[in-house]
């Protein structure tokens, strides 16, 4: 590094988003004795992972991993954590950071103990978030069983409402404050890690493929909730239109992915998500006949080929050369016929199932959000990472569509740019 | 399909294809999203998927004698829903152009209407025939006088001289043409396993052909066309422009020849009826055509495409211009319209193998194959 530079004015590093990347970014860099500040805007830290039933390729749940995490940062003084938690602007130079934080309200303080009275009392439902909004939860909630911090948190939807005063007097410990409001929160570090990560791609702009207007068409990561044992339906995978159990299931791969329409590069993960949401299926109903429709299977990397080679070599998951470009839907029955024609025979295949996957990929936050920092984006939304001017970083699905193995790599990478920021040797 | 098969990419024809109009077709990665957009596209080995993998290797023999091709209407929802921003209606488009070249004999003259820089010697080449032929014959009188009638400045026989000779032509290389065409189409049938008929039947494929003609003159295919609908209102107008016109000259020349009466017809005639409405939708048509590919930008226009309309619509403009200047007693501006009518006229019959108004043939005849051979499109 460059001698004619000034000490870091503080030695401290911000990192944006508590996801899977965010957590190991701040783990890495607190564990090796540098401060840092972890900020969240939902009320709950594990991002998009809290939100799967399994990880691939090894098929352990998402509690494998996050809770070593979370352990790791309740033994960390170092790490300060703020959930509800958005950088509204950052400002400065490499290892002089100025960054405000607005604080929401969480209306519930630190003697919370989860007994949930709170939520028996309220009588409003709101549409919930975490489930992609497949069930209605209480207007006071434990966004899930792993949520850490470990405390309820009031929607903001019945604030002023008389659920809120509901809610205020069935809690014994005096935990519901609704005079909270937000606080802005200014932060003086050295570097900033941007691991703001993905959203699922708008399903419902890919008018071919029928989302939005045929209940029996979800979205991949719907799938994920759906088979998670604290999903909506508790992990049975059935059908929203009818709570059938699907005999038959399509996975459309691609959908608004390697597409110039929608999101022209590969999301990366939806081939071996869809590959791995096979295995629930068929684990679920051993009868169940399932039809992945694809451009080309992308599993990189050895482990991820054998996981193909596994599922390939199940007789009732049949994989389609040939993208899905129309839907119906059988308006009595509700079934879904998917319409493709298979490249290696030539022929046009219509395929009845009962429901349908849309293998939707990942956009980064920042495609519809603009990050508040001097940061370079490219034409996708993806954080293009600039070693030379250093300082601030993107990181995990910020910087690119990645697993979660890769995620992590590249997390401890900006970890360890993060550091050689502040100490400048 | 063949357990080997050993690709011989011909550069040229690849070349070629881009050349015309192909130039998105390397962009393709075959995820067969075309094949499915397409409404008219059979399910047994459906198109275009097949042709823009074989296009892009540069598989001549698979495209210029394949039925397929010109099964395709060009509507463009293929492109519209391509996720890589390849165009396969215009690579189609592309393969057609090159196969009516490739059909065409003389190749000289077929290369030769393919290139903007030949259009001056084409369209003056019938303006020396006539010249020449009027001196040689004494059938054209050059300073016409008394009541406007167009067979006083060039005789009907002349024109006859000219126009029956130049459809003649265009019929032969047409029959030459087809006759290697039908040979291939049916060939590529059977060697993609698109139909099961061993052998064309000269007898079925006649009435196959019957059955298609209906569906041509209503554009059942064209009107299912789902992303650029108002090019099936346009090309009707101009399709239908045409026979109206191509009725009306069979008249006269009949009544002409066997009763011996001349032109120019009263307003009132039925005939003149059917020859201003038709002339009227002949403009209409191609204005529309040509207003539409201008507003179309994501649709490749060739030369060979705008050739065509223009075309068209001098034809119909200086059939229109020269009547309406006969009406309106302006001699010298008529006979000089009629003139340039006539080279258009002309030049319509004796470039039309060559031009992608061969179209009319090719796809005809595909369309009767595909109903022969038993190809559910």
């Amino acid at each position: 590094m460059t001698e004619d530079k000034q000490a870091p004015a503080s030695g401290s590093i911000l990192v944006v988003g508590g996801g899977i990347s965010g957590l190991t970014t701040a783990l890495e860099a607190a564990e090796v004795g540098y401060e840092v500040f972890l900020v969240e805007k939902n009320p709950y830290l594990g991002g998009r992972v809290a939100q799967l039933k399994q990880y691939f390729p090894k098929l352990c749940p998402p509690t494998c991993g996050l809770e070593i995490n979370f352990r790791r940062i309740k033994d960390n003084p170092r790490i300060k954590v703020f959930t509800l938690a958005e950088v509204e602007k950052v400002s400065g130079v490499p290892g002089d950071y100025t960054a405000e934080i607005k604080l929401n309200p969480r209306y519930i303080n630190e003697n919370c103990t989860c007994c949930g009275e709170c939520a028996q009392a309220c009588k409003m439902e709101v549409a919930n978030d975490f489930n992609f909004g497949m069930d209605r939860i209480k207007g006071a909630y434990l966004p899930h069983e792993m949520s850490f911090p470990a405390r309820y948190v009031l929607s903001p939807q019945i604030i002023g409402t008389e659920d809120a005063q509901r809610a205020k007097d069935a809690c014994k410990y005096d935990a519901v404050d609704l005079d909270m409001s937000a606080k802005t929160l200014k932060l003086d570090v050295g570097a900033v890690v941007w691991a703001t990560g993905w959203q699922p791609y708008d399903a419902n702009r890919i008018d071919n493929l029928g989302y939005g207007r045929h209940p029996n068409i979800i979205t991949n990561m719907m799938m994920e909730r759906m088979a998670a044992p604290n999903g909506p339906t508790k992990g049975a995978i059935q059908r929203p239109s009818d709570d059938k159990a699907p005999e038959s299931v399509a996975f459309v791969q691609c959908a608004g992915s390697r597409d110039e329409n929608h999101l022209p590069y590969c999301s990366y993960i939806c081939c071996m998500a869809s590959l791995k949401q096979a295995t629930y299926v068929r684990e679920q109903y051993p009868d169940a006949r399932i039809y992945i429709f694809y451009i080309d299977i992308r599993t990189p990397g050895q482990r991820y080929e054998k996981f193909y080679q596994d599922i390939k070599a199940d007789e009732n998951i049949f994989l389609i050369k040939g993208k899905v470009a129309e839907v119906e839907e059988d308006p009595d029955t509700k079934n879904i016929t998917v319409v493709a024609e298979n490249a290696v025979t030539g022929e046009k295949i219509r395929q009845t199932v009962d429901m349908a996957v849309l293998a939707t990929g990942m956009q980064p936050a920042a495609a519809t959000t603009q990050l508040p920092a001097d940061l370079t984006f490219n034409a996708d939304g993806f954080i293009v990472n600039d070693f030379e001017k250093g300082g601030m970083f993107g990181a995990g699905c910020a910087n690119k569509p990645a697993d979660v193995m890769s995620s992590n790599q590249n997390a401890t990478g900006m970890a360890m740019k993060a550091i050689q920021t502040l100490v400048r040797r | 399909m063949t357990d080997k098969y050993l690709v011989e990419p011909d550069i040229g024809f690849l070349n070629e294809v881009v050349g015309l109009g192909g130039d998105t077709l390397k962009k393709c990665y075959q995820c067969a999203t075309c094949s499915v957009a397409c409404p008219i596209s059979p399910d047994n080995k459906p198109f275009p998927r097949k042709e823009m993998i074989a296009a892009s290797w540069g598989l001549k023999d698979r495209l210029v004698g394949n039925a397929d091709v010109w099964l395709c209407h060009n509507c463009g929802d293929c492109t519209t829903l391509c996720p890589r921003d390849a165009k396969p209606g215009d690579v189609m488009a592309a393969i057609r152009s090159y196969a009516i070249t490739e059909y065409a004999r003389p190749k000289g003259m077929a290369q030769a209407v393919n290139k903007i820089n030949k259009l001056p010697m084409l369209l003056g080449f019938p303006v020396a025939l006539i010249i020449i032929l009027g001196a040689i014959t004494g059938l054209v009188n050059w300073s016409p006088t008394g009541e406007i009638v167009h067979a006083k400045f060039i005789s009907t026989w002349l024109e006859d001289i000219l126009i029956i000779p130049a459809s003649i032509f265009a019929v032969v290389v047409f029959a030459l043409g087809l006759k290697r065409f039908i040979a291939d189409i049916h060939q590529n049938a059977l060697d993609a396993g698109k139909t099961d008929k061993e052998k064309i039947d000269a007898a079925e494929f006649l009435k196959a052909l019957v059955r298609v003609i209906p569906r041509i003159l209503k554009h059942s295919k064209f009107s299912q066309c789902g992303e650029n609908e108002e090019r099936a209102t346009s090309h009707m107008m101009v399709f239908f422009g045409f026979i109206g016109l191509f009725i009306v000259t069979g008249i006269f020349f009949v009544v002409l020849y066997i009763f011996g009466i001349h032109g120019p017809y009263s307003q009132l005639n039925p005939v003149k009826w059917l020859a201003n409405i038709a002339g009227v939708s002949l403009v209409i048509g191609s204005a529309l055509m040509i207003k539409n590919r201008l507003a179309k930008t994501d649709q490749v226009s060739t030369y060979k495409d705008w050739q065509l309309i223009g075309l068209a619509l001098a034809l119909g403009l200086t059939g229109m211009l020269t009547e309406m200047t006969r009406l309106g007693g302006a001699a010298g501006l008529s006979y000089t319209l009629y003139f340039i009518h006539l080279v258009f006229v002309f030049a319509l019959f004796v470039y039309l193998p060559f031009s992608k108004l061969a179209h009319l043939v090719y796809r005809t005849v595909a369309m009767a194959y595909a109903e022969y051979s038993g190809r559910k499109f």
